[in-house]
């Protein structure tokens, strides 16, 4: 019988204490201040106040939505470019620059998932390595930066072959091929321009991953079709100077 | 310890500030810098921040690493900087001032106690933002990450801030809207990054 | 209710046996760059933005309806609410994996709504802090034209249109769906 006076009793203490050393910390409790403030800076949330900030980075790491959607929305992204265009090369160049900041973001999202991930390891190629990811310094692996994570983050399978320019005019050349990118038959733009604008747009995003991490580059999209693989591509990165005259520096330096 | 950290674009524009105290052994989180003159505040923790940007772009390319540690001293007003790059060039850097240099560390008797009363009475004191530099002083420096910014429970509590931010870093920057070199100005981004001040530092 | 059951599991079944799938995150990543590029060609006139999206919307609900019809081997709907379940359950189910909820009938069961408890569109989204966007622009908007693209070419003129979107603050994403008529016997509309 004696509980329930004591627990509330206990309770308006608590009362007070609180009472009393709030005004001295905060000039209003957050309640009275929400009251108050009008207009607060920045944008309105919904009443469960969730943000981009509450929404878990990995939330949607393994999902999957239909490849038709990504075919429709593509279509309508190269149909709509194209009505602002001069020719083919400017649809080009168009396509690079809005996959351009989709690199940088990736880059980004990609060493997160390294980081936080505790078990498998997003960025080491094949080994089980659990070291935190290192930033690519040299050009090759920022190569395999692209070869293999960014190319599984964005289709879920490695690129198929990474080569070197083995003329010696060309050393800042390097190339990576993918047998059968993501093209598809819905896209009613004729077969050929939009296998290339395709590889346009993800010419963009390798260029991003590149100047992101420090390593100026154009990359540029070329269908080269074989027997067995009709709309093979292949990506031509070409660094630039500075970033060559680094690399010797670093070769000489012992940086990998 | 007072703390100022700014978030840098690749090409050196300044996306993101904010200045903050310790948290920790009953900080109140208020950054109370000791320039000479402290109408400078802002100018000088700039000033100290963008003059070690040539140390942090040397150990850019030295090793692989986002969280570079403590890159840079500034001595004059016992300042230490330091970094975290992330893979798409953006620096984050935080210039750490401790309370009082050339106090030992282990200089306040009774620190568990002391710090307790101290904080208790500038609580109940002090009624504004700007409390009695004084007391601050002595409660921060019983906190071994106030006492010693090189020491490795600083470097790790400085990572663990540094990640936290990264990962709110990345939540901006994946934003369809979000372009390379804006200012991020989310109240929201400002609230988490003074959490993880509060959680680390 | 047991047709609708029946419904959902027939988008279940879709989903898991006859759709090709890719990464969620490279279809969220596309839509967000071309309402970004959009928001940017018309500088910031997000009423533009909205026309265009819904446009958008129209010519990939005119294609996507044949996509829809072949794999789902769906017989016509006797009634609206039918479509709307069908819309839900197996439309949004096999091209965007979610299943918005069908609510706020009218009494003459020519309007409903669909509450998106999950918008894969627009994750990772917040719109700019500009005074405008989020009293502007409906970020989504291309569903709509998704909605009255494909609904037209199975003889049915709708009209959608976004009433609420957690992006602005909302509690809720809603989309509201209008019957205007079932259009019969007449040449199929020309592309405009």
């Amino acid at each position: 019988m004696s509980h329930p006076p004591r627990h509330s009793s206990m309770l308006s203490i608590s009362n007070n204490v609180q009472t009393a050393a709030t005004p001295s910390e905060k000039p209003l409790p957050p309640t009275q201040l929400q009251a108050t403030s009008q207009t607060p800076p920045g944008l309105r949330v919904p009443s469960n106040r969730k943000t981009i900030y509450d929404r878990h980075l990995n939330r949607t790491r393994n999902g999957e939505l239909s490849r038709a959607s990504f075919a429709f929305l593509f279509g309508e992204m190269v149909t709509y470019a194209q009505r602002r265009v001069t020719g083919i090369q400017d649809l080009e160049r168009r396509l690079n620059e809005q996959g351009y900041p989709l690199g940088l973001r990736l880059l980004d999202l990609l060493f997160y998932r390294t980081t936080s991930s505790t078990s498998s390891s997003a960025l080491s190629s094949s080994s089980t390595s659990a070291s935190p990811p290192n930033r690519p310094l040299r050009i090759l692996p920022l190569l395999h930066l692209i070869h293999g994570p960014l190319w599984r983050q964005l289709f879920n399978r490695s690129a198929d072959a990474l080569e070197h320019s083995i003329s010696p005019d060309t050393p800042n050349e390097y190339m990576i091929t993918d047998n059968d990118p993501l093209v598809n038959t819905y896209i009613s733009v004729p077969k050929e321009m939009n296998q290339l604008s395709c590889a346009a747009f993800v010419a963009g995003i390798i260029e991003g991953v590149c100047d992101g991490c420090g390593f100026e580059a154009k990359v540029s999209a070329h269908n080269q079709p074989s027997e067995l693989w009709p709309s093979r591509t292949i990506f031509l990165l070409r660094f630039g100077d500075s970033v060559m005259e680094r690399e010797k520096v670093l070769e000489r330096a012992g940086v990998k | 310890m007072s703390y100022y950290f700014t978030i840098l674009s690749p090409t050196d524009v300044p996306l993101f500030n904010i200045a903050f105290g310790t948290s920790k052994s009953g900080g109140d989180g208020i950054a109370r810098f000791r320039f000479p003159e402290a109408a400078q505040n802002t100018y000088m923790t700039q000033f100290i921040i963008h003059s070690s940007l040539d140390m942090l772009e040397e150990a850019q390319w030295m090793g692989g690493n986002m969280y570079l540690k403590h890159i840079d001293t500034y001595p004059p007003a016992s300042s230490y900087i330091s970094a975290f790059l992330t893979p798409s060039g953006t620096r984050f850097l935080l210039l750490h001032q401790p309370p009082q240099p050339n106090l030992p560390p282990s200089s306040s008797s009774g620190p568990g106690g002391g710090s307790m009363s101290l904080s208790v009475t500038s609580g109940m004191g002090s009624s504004g933002l700007f409390g009695g530099s004084g007391s601050s002083s002595g409660r921060a420096s019983s906190s071994s990450i106030a006492a010693n910014p090189t020491s490795p429970q600083t470097e790790e509590a400085v990572r663990q801030f540094m990640t936290e931010v990264y990962e709110n870093y990345v939540k901006t920057v994946m934003s369809p809207f979000y372009r390379r070199g804006m200012e991020v100005k989310s109240p929201v981004f400002r609230g988490k990054v003074s959490a993880a001040g509060r959680k680390w530092l | 209710m047991s047709s609708s059951t029946k419904v959902s599991r027939i988008g279940e079944e879709l989903w898991k046996t006859k759709i090709d799938k890719v990464n969620a995150e490279l279809v969220t990543l596309t839509y967000g760059t071309i309402v970004a590029q959009l928001c940017q060609d018309y500088d910031g006139n997000y009423h533009d933005v909205n026309k265009q999206l819904e446009k958008m919307g129209y010519n990939i609900g005119m294609r996507l309806i044949e996509d829809f019809l072949a794999k789902s081997n769906a017989g016509r709907c006797a009634n609206f609410r039918e479509t709307a379940d069908m819309i839900s359950k197996v439309g949004f189910k096999i091209f965007l994996n979610v299943t918005p909820t069908v609510t706020n009938w009218t009494s003459d069961n020519n309007q409903f709504s669909l509450i998106f408890d999950e918008n894969p569109l627009a994750d990772f989204v917040e719109l700019p802090d500009d005074g405008r966007a989020q009293d502007e622009l409906w970020f989504s908007n291309i569903l709509c034209g998704v909605l009255r693209g494909s609904l037209e070419m199975v003889q049915m003129q709708i009209e959608a249109h976004f009433v609420s979107d957690v992006l602005r603050g909302d509690d809720t994403t809603e989309m509201r769906v209008s019957l205007v008529r079932y259009i019969e016997d007449e040449m199929p509309p020309e592309d405009d």
